[in-house]
């Protein structure tokens, strides 16, 4: 589960990367994926085809995100706005509550249960939930290809440069706002696909991005605001600090742990183990 | 190449001797003592072994082309940045790895190359804020913000935002907003003459030596404008990647060839 | 100094009215009028917090949620009386959020943010969790301040407690620590160069928010008479910020009028509560977008024109501070 929740604060770490912004509406674009995945599945494609739909799904969120960020982020670096932390919290959390709640008036209050991807299987002598193994499996390939459009393709080198150094890139002639709604669009297909992905699992519902989002954003404070490296180490560190409350401890706070786990890493580095304090002067 | 050869020029053209003998020579310990500073960002190294002390009641001026290290230096005295290696002492204490705050506390008071105002507050909050942060009570630092302003000029301007005023106003409220700190002793400014208009140019050096005279305060002054640094500072150091070359009255410094090199040799 | 007693005045004749209005309303809406006062209070702190010290605390709703249980878990669970409860829960939150602010006060805001949002979530699943302790969904009844379900004396209470919350804010506005805060916000760097011990002042500024939310929370657990973990939904942390930006942020008025006025509306509303969301949340995103300062700003605009006719210069919310 814990690479799962990667997929999470990497989608908002790449956003902060390149806008320095939280999308605090995250877990609403993975509950949208989940929909829209819920939707295709059971109406158009059948269970079959569910990669399609992961992919469509992907497209979607993308899509939203990406209109999103063109209407309400990008007056941000117009120069229209002039707090800017403070207009891009309260404008996505506004929108989180907007998506939530037009999904509640769209599909009811209800729990949507999707088809399982794949039937339960062994690993070993372990029996597990072949729907877990298709999410991880399907985590892993997405981030893999995340990885090799943000190393080795022009436009992720150029992202890497928006992130470090935006008037440098500016001066590059490359269009920054084109690249922000890109990026925002990305931040948020990761999200989407991974509710796609984890649909089976977590089933689908208005409220069911809060709990990846949780643990998305102690990754993201765990392993430091705005480093990638740092969410894969702060991932697997969350995941085993989980898994060892559990096993030691009390199983049914599982969530309590994580939390607990973050204060310690506040306590001794406040920067998270890969972030680092910036340079304002 | 050519803005550095004008600088060098002006090096040459108004090089003559401002002597304030007893403040050189005094045995007095000095107000602000570096020693052997380092300071690495990553890789880089800003700042190397750079030893520095400025006496009190001295206006000292700080030169250097472009990254070499002297916004750095003011960061590292405040306490904004880390130090790697060496050590500050202001008035015989260490002050580094002190919280700004702190070292604030002790009459440190710093501006920024791009002003840093309080901008929703009006031009009297601004002055207000560094008053209040020593117990002075509310009508005394009113009374002595009015005071300043209508040395600076600002008092038409008092009771608007500071996100209204331009530029140079906005560097002159952030300079005239330290001296609300009473026991300001030492005053450590980043260009603050870069992108001011002339008149206001003049009512910051009218200030800066008002406040040296009448108070004692001690200055550093970053600055590209050697005329204006040449009027004011009693001596001079010269930064150089991240190395102090050269040290003295605008004369001594003009004719280093150390100094020299680093403004006319190719970088 | 003249507007000054002539905002005075009005003060005390709206004060005036709110003392006097239960007698013409039905139980019911001084039943409503008495939530919309809660809210009242959290939005006016939040305010201090967000609105004046620029700090996001994403988990105001939840110092309201743990007020409320630490009440109500002393007095099922040990016994204690009820003054007592309420006086441990405000020094069980002021200890809380002294620890939360030390450790992500440090850092910028956004730190805050974070934490707060996860620590939020993670005490609401708590509660949740541990049902043979806290009651899980169905929640915990806890006795009644007045020992009535009559809410006229609630309301009462709640309107006392909002007017010295006000004022405490007014006050610490006016003080020095108004000064810092506000500096803070602006510019947290200068004001740190400029002396301002910012972690303290920060830190300070989330204790006093947060106690006072706590506080709010707890004389509502006792006016309901059932504390229950619909409180900590994210929802109710969404209806503060939603209060506190149509009414307008960085005023005083703001948070009071943007509670009353949007309570009310939630109240006509209350048939279609998804659909009052999205209006609301759309109003906020368009607020923040075009119209930065609110119901109170406009409302000042509208009283500019009326005084000095078309060509009224407009005066800023953000000056409106003396």
């Amino acid at each position: 589960m814990g690479v799962l929740y990667c997929l999470m604060s990497l989608g908002v770490n790449f956003i902060y990367g390149i806008m320095k912004v939280i999308n605090w509406a995250i877990g609403e674009f993975f509950m949208i994926g989940a929909y829209v995945q819920y939707l295709l599945i059971v109406f158009f494609l059948g269970v079959r085809y569910w990669y399609i739909g992961v992919l469509i799904a992907a497209l979607c969120t993308f899509l939203l995100g990406a209109l999103v960020q063109k209407i309400l982020i990008k007056p941000m670096f117009v120069g229209i706005i002039e707090e800017k932390m403070e207009y891009a919290t309260i404008v996505t959390i506004a929108m989180a509550i907007l998506f939530r709640n037009l999904a509640i008036f769209i599909g009811g209050p209800f729990i949507y249960t999707p088809p399982d991807y794949a039937p339960p299987t062994r690993i070993g002598p372990l029996p597990v939930s072949g729907n877990n193994v298709i999410a991880f499996i399907g985590t892993i390939i997405i981030l893999a290809f995340f990885f090799y459009f943000l190393k080795r393709t022009w436009i992720g080198k150029a992202f890497q440069a928006v992130s470090q150094n935006r008037p440098g890139v500016l001066t590059a002639g490359i269009d920054v706002l084109k690249f922000d709604m890109i990026a925002f669009g990305i931040g948020t297909a990761l999200a989407g696909a991974g509710g796609a992905l984890l649909a089976p699992v977590l089933l689908v519902y208005p409220l069911c991005g809060v709990i990846p989002t949780v643990r998305g954003f102690e990754i993201i404070v765990i392993g430091g605001l705005g480093s990638i490296p740092g969410v894969f180490v702060a991932g697997l560190s969350l995941g085993i600090a989980e898994s060892l409350g559990a096993a030691f401890i009390n199983p049914s706070f599982v969530d309590i742990y994580g939390f607990g786990l973050l204060m310690l890493i506040l306590l001794i580095k406040p920067y998270g183990l890969f972030g680092k304090p910036e340079r304002s002067v | 190449m050519g803005k550095t050869e004008n600088l060098f020029l002006f090096f040459k053209k108004w090089s003559r001797g401002k002597g304030i003998e007893e403040i050189m020579n005094s045995q007095s310990r000095p107000l602000l003592d570096i020693k052997n500073l380092v300071k690495d960002f990553g890789g880089l190294r800003a700042l190397s072994n750079v030893s520095l002390n400025i006496q009190k009641g001295e206006i000292r001026g700080l030169i250097g082309p472009n990254g070499s290290g002297k916004t750095t230096m003011i960061n590292l005295i405040t306490g904004i940045y880390n130090i790697s290696g060496g050590a500050i002492y202001f008035s015989q204490d260490r002050i580094d790895g002190l919280q700004p705050n702190v070292i604030a506390g002790r009459g440190v008071i710093r501006t920024f190359q791009i002003p840093r105002v309080f901008k929703d507050m009006t031009v009297l909050e601004n002055m207000m804020v560094p008053a209040l942060c020593q117990q002075q009570s509310m009508a005394e630092a009113k009374a002595r913000a009015e005071e300043l302003l209508e040395f600076s000029l600002l008092t038409r301007m008092k009771d608007e935002p500071a996100k209204n005023l331009s530029g140079g106003q906005n560097m002159l409220l952030q300079i005239v907003r330290g001296f609300m700190k009473k026991d300001l002793r030492l005053y450590l400014m980043d260009e603050p003459f870069s992108g001011v208009h002339e008149s206001i140019k003049g009512i910051i050096i009218k200030n800066i030596k008002a406040m040296n005279q009448e108070k004692m305060i001690t200055f550093l002054i970053v600055s590209h404008e050697m005329t204006t640094v040449r009027n004011l500072c009693h001596r001079i150091s010269v930064l150089h990647k991240g190395e102090l070359i050269s040290q003295g009255t605008m004369e001594e410094v003009a004719n280093d060839p150390l100094v020299i090199d680093a403004y006319l040799g190719g970088e | 100094m003249l507007k000054y007693r002539f905002n005075s005045v009005g003060l005390l004749l709206l004060l005036l009215i709110a003392i006097v209005l239960p007698f013409y309303l039905a139980d019911y809406w001084i039943h409503s009028l008495t939530v919309a006062l809660y809210y009242v209070i959290m939005a006016v702190t939040w305010n201090l917090l967000g609105g004046y010290t620029g700090q996001f605390s994403l988990s105001h709703h939840t110092f309201a949620v743990i007020g409320s249980y630490t009440s109500a878990l002393l007095i099922i669970r040990i016994g204690t009386p009820l003054w007592m409860g309420i006086v441990s829960s405000c020094i069980f939150n002021a200890f809380i959020s002294l620890l939360l602010g030390i450790l992500c006060l440090r850092m910028r805001g956004i730190y805050l943010a974070l934490t707060t949002w996860a620590f939020a979530e993670i005490v609401k699943s708590y509660i949740r969790m541990d049902f043979q302790f806290t009651g899980g969904d169905r929640g915990l009844n806890t006795p009644l301040f007045f020992k009535t379900i009559d809410p006229l004396p609630y309301y009462y209470l709640f309107l006392a407690f909002a007017v010295i919350t006000i004022l405490i804010i007014a006050i610490i506005m006016r003080s020095r620590i108004g000064y810092y805060i506000r500096a803070i916000r602006n510019d947290e760097l200068a004001a740190q160069a400029m002396g301002v011990n910012t972690v303290r002042w920060k830190v300070f500024s989330f204790m006093v928010a947060s106690v006072l939310a706590s506080m709010a929370g707890t004389l509502y657990g006792h006016f309901i008479g059932l504390v229950s973990p619909v409180l900590g939904e994210f929802s109710e942390m969404a209806f503060i910020i939603i209060f506190v930006v149509i009414g307008g942020m960085r005023s005083q008025a703001g948070p009071v009028v943007g509670t009353i006025s949007v309570r009310f509306l939630a109240e006509v509303l209350r048939k279609w509560p998804e659909v009052r969301m999205v209006i609301f949340a759309s109003v906020v995103i368009l607020i923040m977008r075009f119209f930065n300062g609110g119901l109170i700003e406009f409302l000042r605009k509208v009283y500019q024109r009326i005084r000095h006719g078309k060509d009224g210069e407009s005066v800023s919310v953000f000056q409106k501070m003396e």
